[in-house]
């Protein structure tokens, strides 16, 4: 794999803000800064160190990432998920390419009660060490809840598909429609493996204990969507109302709305504020027409000849208790009935624990015994993970679960110990501060348009588009890469000269004793480094060095006159590229024809003048510095630093003899891809104009 | 804070004709500071001599070397030692005219030239801007002036009062760009409500202190000469 870009900030557990809020610690700065490089299949690498699950979570995550992106003090938070889609979707050949093969087997075998996220997770870590391990699934297909419980217009079945085709090119072996406690014993798994991982998940629903519930029209959630992600199609008549106010529910309410009922309702005891669903979620039921009931208790299912006919609600007054724990309250003297056709109950999951009956593995009250931190049961060699462990939660989480489960039986296979895991203390580098927010541009988060919620209703079809490559790279370069800015490179190296503090236009730069450009603080424009006449401030994630390597390598080969004339070096906003036209690494063959040497930055501002004169130190013609279009930039001011400073560097040639009119700023007019060949054409036709050595200044001549 | 401005491009180069390695030193402080001499600089110039030199056909051998202080031993010992074990033919210093002077008398036969133009002794006015404050004459007289050098800012060094070519608080030599000192000293000493104090008569100044008074040196008695 490329090396990081910048490590720095996961070192010592140091986490930016949307990498420490994930469950798997998802490099997330460092894929978003690949993907806008156009390094789509860096991205993926980096997606799949920690997260077996990214086309899952490109579609689905609750991206408690963007949650804490700290741009979001800026404008809005960077559209993490579907960056992370774009990737999944613009790599399918190349990570089928980098599948990892089987590990070399050694001692050790694993039976893995479940396929969900939890379950898979923690197989393919264990068969990439090399353990055998064999996933039991009940079901004839792979991926628990993700395969079956979530509604198709939010999951595609070909993101699961890939997801799962990487874990079991891996060497994970699947016994698919084998249930274990029917077609294979505990007992006998025991007796099989060195290790047992229980990945159950919660896969039945509660039921409630109310009159009715027994009618024909009643449905159990789990159960209802099961089926309806198997192509059945529940008999729901022309009303249906959901109980629940968690995500669940509302998967249930917007399935439900698409097998054909005219009228969906659904109803909860929380208040809207209250209301456990993801407020997106909640919002795009609504649009597609679903009527919310909030504060509203069940009380009875009406029914007619075993039939339903309605459901009585009485009014809840209250959801938790003083220490927020679930104690709802009723006044039952304000009530409400709706008349409806089917009632799907969506109030909670559980675990089916029966295969446990008749062994010694605890259960109490339907709960799997078990300690958290290092994932045991009561029996040895037993262990638990995902939400059977943990009760309901993401798949994100379940996947973190998964990879800790790993961790503790891979301990436990190589010692006969069990694993205590250590609470990770995550820091972060913190919130931006709001005087630096301030400074910065706003740029609006990239948003995809759902399909008509009239036309989405009709099917299950995905409702969301994914990002266009243009959209992706748009929205890739929101990302601050927070903690990826200017350093000093040693405190011996600053005067103290105050220049990049009058030069920084965010005000983050300071001096104190010597320059100090705070990681929590710097939104890594480069222009402090730009300009420090110590040369002393570095930057974390641009460097030209590669520009010179690749100079030398041309200019030191033999075949010197083949190269087209002029060579132009063009240093290139990246910012600007709307495809991978321009970002992907040239040949040397194709620099030698073209005779331009494209050497792309995040904004052409953090170009020192030493950055400007040394192409044509190193043997190149001409060097064009083209910028974003007018007032494109991300920074403040910078446009103006960098027009004064390629003045200063036409002047410089002027006096060495190579002449102003080598170096020249271009703004990018309309998109990169169109604007840039007609700007090096240009250049590259206007003969290079050249000042005899004997019109240099002469000495003592004032300046 | 004493600034300098490099010298022009041609100059330099024109010092450097007969050499073939050649090693640019910068210093870390002043010049630094006012974007003259610092690392920075030393890259540039280093850069543009190689281009220069190479597209006569000629290449020499351009060395780069910044040090954190040029007018101290300790700091350019490491140059001195780089002279010798490379075998370097010529130094171009960035550093004010001290460190040029510091490496003269340390460099034994390899020849030493400026890359810079020592001017004053002065003040970041804003970004891009210094301006003179101080003459260093050896005997400081602000104390009776509000603390507006006279010596340094008055185009005559006038010692009491305004010439004729002060007119509506600029100096004539410049009225664009240079305020007239006395101006500025009346306005501040009523400010300090001390304007009466101009009544009193400055005496001739005694230039001994200043560079007519031969080579000045300073001794600390505390640690000077220390066994």
């Amino acid at each position: 794999m490329m090396e990081k870009e910048f490590t720095q900030i996961l070192a010592g557990d140091m986490l930016a803000t949307c990498s420490a809020a994930c469950p798997v610690h998802t490099d997330t700065r460092e894929y978003v800064q690949r993907l806008s490089r156009g390094d789509y299949e860096g991205a993926l690498d980096i997606l799949l160190e920690v997260n077996p699950f990214p086309s899952v979570c490109g579609r689905i995550c609750h991206h408690p990432c963007e949650a804490e992106c700290r741009r979001k003090e800026i404008d809005s938070a960077v559209s993490l998920r579907m960056l992370k889609r774009f990737v999944v979707e613009n790599t399918k050949e190349y990570r089928i390419a980098r599948q990892k093969k089987p590990a070399e087997k050694k001692e050790g075998t694993v039976a893995i009660i479940g396929s969900g996220p939890s379950g898979l997770t923690a197989a393919l870590d264990l068969a990439l060490s090399g353990y055998r391990v064999r996933v039991y699934e009940k079901d004839t297909k792979l991926g628990g809840m993700l395969a079956h419980a979530i509604p198709r217009y939010r999951l595609p079945v070909e993101a699961l598909a890939q997801d799962i085709g990487d874990i079991l090119a891996a060497g994970v072996e699947v016994r698919t429609g084998c249930q274990v406690g029917k077609d294979i014993s505990f007992d006998d798994l025991r007796k099989e493996n060195d290790a047992i991982l229980i990945a159950a998940g919660l896969a039945e629903s509660h039921s409630l204990p109310i009159p009715g519930t027994d009618s024909k029209g009643v449905f159990l959630g789990i159960p209802f969507l099961w089926d309806v992600a198997n192509g059945m199609r529940p008999e729901l008549g022309d009303r249906s109302l959901v109980v629940g106010g968690g995500n669940v529910a509302i998967d249930m309410a917007r399935a439900a709305k698409r097998l054909g009922p005219s009228k969906v309702y659904m109803a909860c005891l929380e208040n809207r504020e209250e209301m456990p669903a993801w407020k997106w979620e909640i919002e795009e039921a609504e649009q597609e027409g679903i009527e919310i009931f909030n504060s509203w208790g069940p009380k009875a299912i009406l029914e007619k000849n075993g039939a339903v006919t309605g459901i009585d609600f009485k009014r809840c007054t209250s959801v938790f208790d003083d220490q927020h724990r679930f104690s709802p309250k009723y006044d039952e003297s304000v009530t409400k009935s709706v008349e409806v056709d089917s009632v799907i109950l969506a109030i909670g999951q559980k675990a089916n624990l029966d295969f446990l009956a008749q062994t010694p593995v605890a259960v109490d009250r339907g709960r799997l015994q078990c300690d958290r931190t290092s994932m045991t049961t009561s029996e040895r060699g037993v262990f638990v993970c995902g939400e059977v462990m943990t009760g309901p939660g993401s798949a994100i989480g379940a996947i973190g679960t998964g990879h800790d489960a790993a961790k503790v039986i891979s301990h436990f296979l190589e010692t006969g110990e069990t694993l205590k895991l250590a609470e990770r203390k995550v820091t972060t580098i913190g919130e931006l501060p709001s005087a630096t927010a301030a400074l910065a541009k706003r740029f609006e988060r990239v948003e995809v348009n759902l399909m008509d919620a009239d036309e989405r209703i009709t099917n299950f079809s995905p409702i969301e588009p994914g990002y266009s490559e243009s959209e992706a790279l748009a929205e890739s370069r929101r990302c601050l890469a927070c903690a990826t800015g200017a350093y000093l490179k040693s405190p011996a190296h600053c005067a103290g000269c105050l220049t990049c503090v009058r030069v920084c236009p965010f005000g983050v730069a300071k001096v104190e004793k010597t320059a100090v450009m705070p990681a929590q603080e710097c939104q890594t424009c480069g222009l402090c480094a730009a300009e420090c006449p110590a040369a002393g401030i570095a930057l974390s994630r641009f460097a030209t060095n590669g520009m010179r390597d690749t100079l030398r390598a041309i200019l030191s080969k033999s075949d010197t006159a083949k190269i087209a004339k002029p060579l132009v070096v063009s240093y290139c906003c990246l910012n600007e590229t709307t495809s991978r036209k321009f970002l992907g690494a040239q040949t040397e063959e194709e620099i030698r024809q073209s005779g331009i040497l494209r050497v792309m930055i995040p904004c052409v501002a953090r170009l020192s003048t030493l950055d400007l004169v040394s192409p044509i130190e190193l043997g190149a013609d001409k060097v064009a510095v083209i910028a974003c279009t007018e007032n494109g930039c991300f920074y403040t001011g910078a446009e103006e630093l960098l027009a004064r400073r390629v003045k200063r560097v036409q002047k410089f040639l002027d006096d060495i003899g190579v002449g102003q009119h080598n170096v020249q700023l271009f703004k990018t007019d309309g998109s990169a891809e169109e604007s840039w060949p007609r700007i090096w054409e240009q250049f590259r036709s206007t003969p290079a104009q050249t000042v005899a050595p004997g019109e240099l200044l002469a000495e003592g001549a004032s300046r | 804070m004493i600034v300098a401005d490099p010298k022009p491009f041609g100059q330099v180069k024109g010092y450097l004709e007969n050499f073939e390695k050649i090693l640019i030193v910068g210093c870390g402080t002043c010049v630094t500071v006012c974007l003259s001499g610092g690392e920075a600089e030393v890259q540039i110039l280093a850069s543009g001599l190689r281009i220069a030199f190479g597209r006569e056909g000629r290449s020499k051998t351009i060395l780069e070397g910044c040090v954190q202080r040029q007018c101290d031993e300790e700091f350019i010992l490491p140059i001195l030692n780089r002279v010798e074990n490379e075998q370097i033919d010529a130094v171009v210093s960035l550093a004010c005219g001290v460190g040029v002077n510091f490496f003269a008398d340390r460099l034994g036969k390899t020849p030493i030239f400026p890359g810079v133009n020592t001017t004053f002794y002065g003040a970041g006015m804003e970004p891009g801007l210094w301006a003179e404050m101080c003459a260093g004459c050896g005997d400081c007289m602000t104390a009776h002036t509000g603390g507006i050098c006279p010596v340094a800012r008055c185009s005559k060094h006038l010692l009491n009062g305004p010439c004729g070519g002060s007119e509506k608080g600029k100096c004539e030599v410049d009225p664009a760009n240079i305020d007239c000192v006395w101006q500025l000293i009346y306005d501040r000493l009523q400010k300090l409500g001390r304007v009466d104090e101009l009544q009193n008569v400055l005496p001739a100044k005694d230039w001994r202190t200043a560079s007519d008074g031969g080579v000045r040196r300073t001794v600390r008695e505390h640690l000077y000469r220390l066994k």
